[in-house]
Parts: structure tokens; sequence; C-alpha cells
């Protein structure tokens, strides 16, 4: 017999265990259970008239996935699975509830909530976050290069050439700026610079860049930034660029326009897309206030270091250039000498002309004997 | 200077239309390049006008070179822009002498225009450089801006998109420059007007 006491105390712990921890850890289903499954790749499920679909899950890939990175556990998005029965074959419900990813996502859920792709769903198509996200394997996108975001995004499911013929260079703005920085206007644009070999076309990675240079990430800053105020100014960016040449790192500063990363970037609507080219071209434009050069760090993040704007303005960035955006001021001032010492020397010219007519008036009046004399005296 | 009356046939039906479209032409890619450069106080055209504007007169010049290019070699007269390398310097320094001193008082020009002999070493060695190494330079830089994904690799091999437009902005400050220049050195004939009348009759008077 059990003293009452005893019994007491039992009850009202259970009662705080089953308040203070989550229902999933007190199933214990644990993503290796979920995976003792789903890491089979064979493992499909019939959709509807003998459809299948894939329920594999890639572990490895799973691994380096921001949930995984993050202890999300499975059922924390299919919550709906409340516990696993192993009697049956398959140890839970198989139709499960759609996810709901604004659960945890919420500002992005409200950014995507009046947009023109929630929008969409009016008409009969349903674009969830996972449409653009996947599944399983949701990476950091910062490291990536507008070409990777815009074929890992936008280009599944849109075909840019059918509406971008007026832009003058279509092909150079797909390749150098992210479809975002026009079509959310809200975001906060970068000018994104990373240091590319050009003979193999590849990036260098945070690490390879920073091991030539004998230091780290935390390093890296008190080697260049001399003046310690955080900013890599013009002429610590030139130190930086002899200092390269120095170790016989070969390469330039590529540079890309690339949105941040944040909930607006969902906020992305008809009609409200960036199309007057004076945004951007122009000397004033805020779509090069904010520079940063970008080191990898091999999970999708990377670490930023701010730029002085005016670096962009400099030979040191040779292979970056937008027309008007980041013009060079001194060749302007050399263009303003040249039209006033031409326009200089016709107006001395032309002062001389009208100075000595009186001369030439003159001499056209002496005739052919008097100017042969002269020359014959001279 | 006392003119002879005879008219001699100096400038060809081909030469003078080539002229007259490069010269509309350059004068229209000035004033849309000023406007793409400049577009936070030039307001002419909006930036996508100007620039497809620019696009456009670009490839009529460039065509235009073809026709000078395909005149000049197809009739041999290419020759009359090299100088003779005997006489050049001589005759250089004494054409420097007339336009800075011996025209204010009223000397006559040391060189004769014929049609086998129509620039003087001057403009000779001038239009040499123009014809053969800046016009064609800004012609290839401003190909290469205009597709700058495409020529990538063409742009990567003069150094880079920033060095390929520095020569192209260069190059068009100088043509700017040129234009001013050139018009009022055509105002040096016998009569302030007779080198424009030429270059639409064909015909200068013999002097």
């Amino acid at each position: 017999m059990i003293p009452l006491k005893c019994s007491c105390i039992f009850i009202i712990s259970l009662i705080i265990l089953s308040v203070a921890v989550p229902p999933s850890s007190v199933m214990g289903t644990t993503n290796e259970e979920c995976l003792e499954c789903h890491s089979d790749d064979s493992l499909v499920r019939t959709i509807s008239e003998g459809m299948k679909q894939d329920i594999y899950v890639n572990q490895q890939k799973y691994a380096t996935s921001v949930h995984n990175e993050n202890d999300v556990l499975c059922v924390d998005c299919h919550s709906d699975i409340e516990k696993l029965n192993y009697d049956n074959e398959v140890p839970h419900k198989t139709t499960l509830a759609m996810v709901v990813c604004e659960k945890c996502h919420e500002d992005e859920g409200e950014a995507y909530l009046n947009s023109v792709h929630k929008k969409a769903s009016g008409k009969g198509i349903t674009i969830p976050c996972y449409a653009c996200h996947g599944y399983h394997y949701v990476s950091h996108l910062e490291a990536e290069s507008v070409y990777e975001r815009e074929n890992g995004f936008c280009l599944k499911c849109h075909n840019p050439n059918k509406f971008h013929e007026w832009l003058p260079q279509m092909d150079t703005h797909f390749a150098f700026v992210e479809c975002t920085v026009c079509h959310a206007p809200d975001v906060q644009r970068y000018v994104n610079l990373r240091f590319k070999d050009l003979k193999t076309n590849k990036f260098y990675t945070g690490a390879e860049f920073l091991k030539a240079l004998d230091t780290d990430f935390q390093g890296f800053m008190n080697l260049v930034d001399k003046d310690k105020n955080d900013i890599i100014s013009v002429a610590e960016f030139e130190d930086l660029v002899y200092l390269l040449l120095q170790k016989n790192l070969r390469g330039t500063f590529h540079g890309e326009i690339v949105v941040r990363i944040e909930p607006l970037v969902h906020h992305v609507n008809r009609g409200v897309a960036n199309r007057a080219c004076e945004m951007c071209h122009m000397p004033t434009s805020p779509f090069f206030e904010n520079v940063r050069f970008s080191l990898s760090r091999g999970d999708g993040t990377s670490q930023n270091y701010v730029l002085e704007r005016a670096v962009l303005e400099t030979y040191y960035l040779k292979h970056f250039y937008a027309l008007g955006g980041t013009r060079i001021r001194l060749l302007d001032q050399i263009g303003f000498a040249f039209l006033v010492g031409g326009a200089g020397l016709i107006l001395a010219h032309l002062a001389m002309r009208i100075l000595t007519i009186p001369t030439r008036k003159k001499k056209q009046k002496k005739s052919p004997f008097e100017i042969e004399k002269e020359a014959g005296e001279s | 200077m006392k003119s002879t009356g005879q008219l001699i046939y100096i400038h060809p039906g081909p030469v003078r239309v080539w002229h007259w479209i490069n010269a509309i032409g350059i004068i229209l890619l000035i004033l849309t390049g000023l406007q793409i450069r400049f577009a936070e106080i030039m307001h002419f055209f909006t930036l996508e006008e100007a620039i497809k504007v620019h696009n456009y007169i670009g490839f009529i010049v460039i065509g235009n070179f073809g026709l000078w290019i395909a005149y000049y070699f197809g009739t041999g007269k290419i020759k009359i822009y090299f100088p003779d390398i005997r006489s050049v310097i001589p005759n250089t320094m004494k054409q420097i002498k007339y336009y800075s001193l011996d025209m204010f008082k009223g000397e006559p020009n040391p060189h004769e225009m014929t049609p086998e002999n129509k620039f003087n070493p001057l403009q000779q060695q001038a239009y040499l450089a123009l014809m053969f190494i800046l016009l064609p330079a800004q012609m290839v830089t401003g190909v290469l801006l205009w597709r700058v994904k495409e020529f990538e690799k063409y742009i990567n091999m003069l150094g880079g998109i920033k060095i390929v437009d520095t020569i192209h902005v260069l190059l068009f400050f100088f043509f700017a420059t040129f234009v001013f220049v050139h018009s009022y050195l055509a105002t040096l004939g016998h009569t302030p007007s007779a080198h424009f009348k030429a270059m639409f009759t064909g015909y200068e008077e013999q002097h």
C-alpha cells in the first residue's frame, strides 16, 4: 500500500511534467525515430490514382539544414503526429496536415500574406512556402550569389525573358542584380563584393581567403581596418589590394547587387517593381549606399565587412561598374579640362584673327610689286 | 588671299555623305552620352530612351565607318591620309607656323589642296589617329558596353568593365572637344564659309 502522501507527490510531479515539457518530448518522437523509416530512399506513398510521392529524407542534406542546426524536430512542423504506434504498418496517420511555417516564421508569414504569390491562391493556385524553399533542406542564403538565388527561387517558375525586353542589357541585369532588388522595393539592398579567381571563375571561400592572409574572421578587420572605425575606407581597401598582391593572391573583387535576407523579401507585388533606370543609374542612387565585402563561412552564412561607398569609384574594382551609379568623378574633371582647353584655344585663335584683320587688309591693298619689294628687302 | 576662281572637285559624293552622317551621328551620340552620364542634371530624355537612341545611332556610325573604309580602300585613295615620311616633319613645322603666326599676317597657306593631296601634314596626322585608332577604339568599347554579359570575356581581356568604360568616356570627351575645334578650324578657309560649302558641293576654290 502506497502512502497517500507519496501518491500525491507522484501525481503532482506528473502534472508539472506534462505542463512544462512539450508533447513531442513526452512522446519521445525524436528525429532519429522518424529517420528509421524516412531515410530509406525507396520510401514512397500513394497519393491518389496510383500517383506516388517520395517521402524519403536525405540525412546528410537534412543535417546541414537550418532546421536541424536549430534543433527543430520533425514533429515540430508535422505537429499532427501525436505519437508513433508501432503496432500499425505505418506508425502514424498517412495523410498529414499542411505544415504551417508561419507558426514560427511570423514576420515572413505576414509579409507573404499581402504578396502576389499569396494572392495567386485566389486563382486556384497554391504557392506554399516550400514551393520555393523546399521541404527538408532549407539552407542559409546569405552567402549565395545572384545566380544561385535566382535559380533556386524565381527561375523555378518564372521566365524573365518574357517581361524584361525593355531592359537595355537584360542578361547583364540578370547576372548582377537579384530579382528582389527591383521586385521587393522596400528591402535593404547591398553591393556585395566577393573575391573571385578570374582564371578558374571560382569564388574564394572565406577560409581560403583568410588562410592566404594568415588571419581569421576576427583578425581580418584588425589587419585591414587601421583606424578601427569598423568601415574599410578607400585607403584601407588600397592597402588590402596591395597585401593580396604581396601574398600572391591573384583575383578580383566581383560585385553584385543583392537584398538583405529579411521577412520583407516575401513582399513581392505586381506593379510595384522599380522600372526607372534613374533609380539605380545615378551617382545619388541609394542602391550603392551599402557596400560590403563578404566572406562565406561554409554553412551558407557569411561574415560581412562594411566598405566606404567611394571604394566603388576606384580602379581597385575593375570588374564592377554600374553606369552612372558608380561613375568616376576624375574622368569628368579630365573631360571638363578637355573642353575648356579646346574652347580656350579656339577663343585665343579667333581673338588673334580679329585683332589682325587690319594688318591683313593693308597687305591685300598693296600691289604685287610692293609685296615683292618687301620680300626682297627682308 | 586672292582666289584664282578655279573650282576643284575635292570631296567626292560618298565622302560628303559619310562626313555628314558621321557629323550628325557623333553630335547625337554626344548629346545622348551626356544624358547617360549626367542623368542627375540633364533631362533631354529619360535614361531608358537615351540609352536606346545612343545604341541605334552608335550602330549607324559604325555602319557609316564601313562606308568610309569601302570607299577609301576600294578606290585606293586611302593614301591621302598617309604623310610623306621624308617631308612630314619640316612640312608640319611650316603648317604650325602658318596657323600660329603667318595666317595672321595674311601669308598664304603653305599647303596647296588638290584631290590627290587633300590634307596638310597636320590634318593627315590628326585624321590618321582619328580614323585608325580613336574612332575604332570608341566603336569597339561602345559595342562591348552595349552587351556587357555577352562580351564579358573580351571585357576581362581588356582589364575589366571599368577600364573599357574609362576608354569610352575619355574618348567621348575627346570627340566632344573635337567637334568644336574641328568646326572652328573649318572656318579657316579663304572665307569663313568656304570649307563648309565645299563639304556640301564637293568643290573648293583654287588659290
